[in-house]
């Protein structure tokens, strides 16, 4: 009992800074109405800061960095709390004005996207500008122990819970007490009475962020001794913030802040369950990392009842979408470009290219499911994972050949689909976008990464053959061959050919009548939650198909190919190459992570290093100068160019029909040559 | 005057709905027969829409609900209209992304399974010949590739009138359908519901306009504080005190008079939230 109580108390270091994420997230939230995903990756910036100056004195700035002592003598400790705490509440004040406040009156998908964006930036620019490897965190709280009802507990963990429950105590105050706070909350609401009423909304959400970043800097900061210092752990703990922030309906502090000590403690429960004899091999690991998921379930179904969605000045819509049709002559070009562009590279270009066409693929599920449907999905990559998985099971163990083994791959992931979609039946926008984060969390380290899952030589895949022709991407010293890189680029063109006959047909209809107005859809008789289930299906189906070929691609599968970093990269990046349109998918495919923008990066500039902080500094800056994504700004060029060959041409107008979509196509498979 | 049948197209029973404490519907007792046109009138918040809403399901309710005598109230919406009851919204609630066309498309392919396959094997054009009529019913044949956002409100709604009769439609219900028509279009509208009607359609119009109300009506329903407290011709809605009280909180006025100049008036103030 005793034991079991030590780990309760040893949870809440970590429960301290999933609670202080977690009313950090209801403050900004309260304010303005949006879901940061990036609070954690803010935080993380300020414990790398304390680190370094602790280390050697060193002020590492985004670019540059000030000396302020030497390794013999490092900064005193509160100056370098301070200095990080400060740090982190200036970022976040960075992303309230740089970021945020362009995008308040954006759709909640470029708020997603360029949250994301931000997250994504801020976890590669810490790793590039500190020395991760060798930083460590040196204790700054009390280190002795009490003892509590026969149990060791570190006055640290006690500490840190204290602080945790002080910083939910002072939001709420600031909100429930203040005047500035209440005014805060109806400028949320209404900016426009606010502005009436002699308040400055701006300085008022500022505020908020500051304190909000301040905060979370300075818990995460004193827990790192504690918790260790890592990259990547801290910009995700957001999952489970933002898990239990859901369970406060994303409006009550104290239950924020309670329950984010308690899974905290949970976890760590969890742990020790781990050294008894009865508790099974299955759920030795990840499963801790699967609660947030299973919170954010029970909090939405089990507790009912609705969160409030915010207010704001007129909204704009969902980036317009110009239905597709296929047109022989370009589609043709396309293809005959990638199989040009195929022939004519070798090794790691030809597998740039690869990459290239089935991130296009995981893209176009993301164009299905987000631009076409409106559901924001950050699952995709876990159900391409799943795929992956699946066809490793399927080859190797039962000698399913290929092409049944994608097919029936594709359908597993399918199934896991409609279960990850279940939850968009209640809600929408942001939310689901935290509910398919959670998931993806939870499928990533309670599946992929779980040892008593993986058979001990790894998750082999057979080779592809297909009529005695060996598909398999390599043979001899061939790193990619000409046989697999068409294989991939027929399944890919045909999935694609299929998707938009989708999209210009009933489907593709109805779904855009779901994203306009669901109450309406209901009112013409579409049947909406099957709609909604039905997106979800075909999503993770293709997202599916494109997981089985990243498996052939590698031959042997790794968790890593599928990690949630990826799929929040893809949709951040499907969202910047356009949302809404197949050129779009295509786009994303070109720019996405190991595919031709990376080679391009990796082998002629050698800047391969700092391809993350380029493509989400880009991403980040694509959603804020263009909200409603590159498709939009592609169509208008599109437009532009299609006026002048009209001028031009103006005999020929009349049976000119190329739609600007087309044309984008043609543009962009003459760059993917 | 009406006729208590139980073959009636459509029937509510005891129809109620409250919204905490509030009741907003209170034991509504109406019947809409096949090609008959019944007018749902009464002031501001007197719980038209939400009688609307609770008969397309699309608000919580007790009682009974029936179409042509089979009982679904426990039906969702989707379900209801595709057992042939639609409804138009008085905010129009078009569907943005798609071209007026397309709006009638989704409403005559519905999705599932077969359409998609039927998308990729032989393509969906959507059934243009249905489309043309229901569109050239209204009148708007010509917008037919244009955007909602195009479109002055009075032709968006009559889209959602459209929208609302291709499908099987056996009754619809009209909610606010001529607020934004001149009064030339309310009159060429006022034909188009008895053709509508001649077609052996039952509609249920709710509006403030109250000429087109009295000149197309077979029977008129009026409801007050969730009631209803009169029913019957339009010439004996016209000349009921209570009506009269109902609209203007005084009994001491001569009804026809105020009758004939505040209703032919055309209100169209907006009314209480859903």
């Amino acid at each position: 009992m005793s034991e079991f109580l030590q780990f309760v108390f040893l949870g809440l270091s970590v429960g301290a800074v999933y609670s202080v994420f977690a009313t950090s997230l209801v403050g900004v939230y309260a304010a303005t109405g949006i879901i940061n995903f990036a609070q954690g990756s803010i935080a993380l910036w300020a414990v790398y800061t304390v680190a370094a100056l602790r280390t050697d004195g060193t002020l590492v700035l985004p670019i540059g960095d000030v000396s302020l002592g030497s390794v013999a003598s490092p900064t005193a400790m509160l100056p370098a709390v301070l200095l990080g705490v400060a740090t982190a509440a200036a970022w976040a004040l960075i992303a309230h004005l740089v970021v945020f406040r362009p995008l308040r009156r954006a759709p909640a998908l470029a708020n997603v996207a360029a949250s994301v964006g931000l997250m994504l930036f801020l976890q590669a620019l810490v790793s590039l500008r500190f020395n991760t490897e060798s930083l460590a965190a040196l204790p700054i709280l009390p280190e002795g122990t009490i003892t509590v009802a026969g149990a060791v507990v570190n006055v640290s963990d006690l500490l840190m819970a204290g602080t945790a429950i002080a910083v939910g105590a002072l939001l709420w105050a600031y909100f429930g007490l203040t005047t500035r706070g209440v005014a805060t909350r109806a400028a949320s609401e209404d900016e426009l009475a606010a502005r009436l009423s002699g308040y400055a909304p701006d300085r008022l959400a500022a505020t908020v962020w500051t304190i909000s970043g301040a905060a979370s800097g300075l818990i995460v900061v004193l827990g790192a001794y504690t918790i260790g210092l890592d990259p990547v752990s801290y910009a995700y703990y957001v999952v489970p913030a933002m898990a239990v922030a859901l369970v406060g309906r994303l409006a009550s502090f104290a239950v924020a802040s309670v329950s984010g000590l308690v899974l905290g403690s949970f976890q760590a429960v969890l742990l020790w369950a781990n050294t008894l004899d009865w508790w099974p091999a299955w759920a030795q690991a990840g499963l801790g990392d699967a609660m947030p998921f299973v919170v954010v379930v029970v909090a939405l179904f089990l507790l009912g009842g609705k969160i409030p969605s915010r207010g704001s000045l007129g909204e704009l819509k969902m980036p317009a979408v110009t239905v597709p049709r296929i047109r022989p002559i370009p589609t043709i070009a396309v293809v005959a470009a990638a199989a040009l562009a195929i022939l004519l590279t070798a090794d790691s270009w030809r597998f740039g290219i690869v990459t290239s066409m089935i991130l296009s693929l995981i893209a176009l599920s993301l164009v299905l499911l987000t631009g076409y449907l409106g559901q924001i999905s950050l699952a995709s990559i876990a159900f391409a994972g799943t795929a992956g998985f699946a066809l490793s099971k399927l080859t190797v163990n039962w000698g399913v050949p290929f092409p049944f083994s994608i097919v029936l791959s594709a359908l597993v992931a399918t199934a896991l689909g409609v279960v990850v979609g279940v939850p968009a039946l209640r809600i929408r926008g942001a939310q689901l976008a935290v509910v398919t984060l959670a998931a993806a969390f939870a499928i990533q380290n309670f599946v992929f990464n779980n040892p008593a899952l993986t058979p001990y030589e790894g998750h082999q895949i057979s080779e592809p053959t297909l009529l005695g022709m060996n598909l398999s991407v390599r043979r001899g010293t061939e790193l990619t061959t000409v046989a697999f890189s068409m294989t991939v680029l027929v399944v890919v063109t045909v999935m694609t050919l299929l998707v938009m006959r989708l999209m210009a047909g009933a489907t593709g209809r109805a779904f855009l009548a779901v994203r306009s107005n669901e109450r309406a859809a209901a009112s013409v008789g579409i049947n909406v939650a099957a709609t909604k289930l039905l997106g979800f299906a075909l999503s993770a189906f293709l997202a599916g198909v494109g997981g089985c070929l990243i498996g052939y691609s590698r031959g042997q599968l790794s968790a890593a190919s599928f990690t949630v970093v990826v799929g929040l990269t893809m949709l951040a990046i499907a969202y910047c190459g356009g949302i809404t349109s197949v050129s779009g998918a295509l786009i994303a495919g070109f720019i996405g992570p190991l595919g031709v923008f990376y080679v391009f990066l990796n082998q002629t500039l050698d800047l391969g290093q700092y391809y993350q902080v380029i493509a989400a500094g880009g991403l980040l800056l694509m959603a804020i100068t263009n909200p409603i994504g590159a498709a939009g700004a592609n169509a208008e060029l599109a437009n532009k160019l299609k006026t002048r060959v009209r001028t031009a041409r103006l005999a020929r107008v009349a049976e000119n029909g190329t739609t600007s979509l087309e044309m984008s196509s043609v543009k962009v498979g003459t760059h993917v040559g | 005057m009406s006729v208590e049948s139980s073959s009636s197209l459509l029937e509510t029973r005891r129809l109620s709905v409250r919204y905490g404490g509030v009741v907003a519907n209170d034991d509504v007792a109406l019947t809409v027969e096949a090609g008959e046109i019944v007018g749902l009138i009464g002031p501001n918040g007197a719980g038209k829409t939400t009688f609307v809403d609770a008969v397309t399901g699309f608000t919580r309710s007790t009682g009974e609900v029936r179409l042509a005598g089979q009982r679904i109230d426990g039906y969702s919406s989707h379900r209801r209209r595709s057992g042939g009851m639609a409804r138009t919204w008085q905010a129009g609630e078009l569907f943005g992304d798609l071209t007026v066309a397309q709006n009638l498309a989704v409403a005559l392919q519905r999705p599932g399974i077969r359409a998609l396959l039927a998308d990729i094997i032989t393509g969906s054009a959507p059934p243009v010949e249905a489309i043309d009529t229901a569109l050239e019913m209204v009148g708007l044949a010509d917008v037919a590739d244009r955007r909602p956002s195009e479109l002055a409100l009075g032709q968006q709604k009559m889209v959602g009138v459209a929208r609302a009769l291709v499908g099987g439609t056996r009754v619809v219900l009209l909610d606010e359908p001529a607020a934004g028509l001149d009064t030339h279009e309310s009159q060429h509208f006022g034909e188009e519901l008895r053709r509508i009607a001649a077609a052996g359609i039952g509609v249920l119009l709710i509006d403030h306009d109250m000429s087109l109300v009295l000149d197309v009506c077979d029977r008129l329903y009026v409801l007050d504080f969730g009631k209803v407290i009169a029913t019957g011709k339009p010439q004996q809605i016209r000349d009921d005190p209570r009506v009269v009280a109902a609209y203007l909180g005084s009994p001491d006025v001569e009804p026809s008079d105020v009758l004939d100049s505040q209703l032919t008036s055309g209100t169209t103030s907006p009314q209480k939230g859903r």
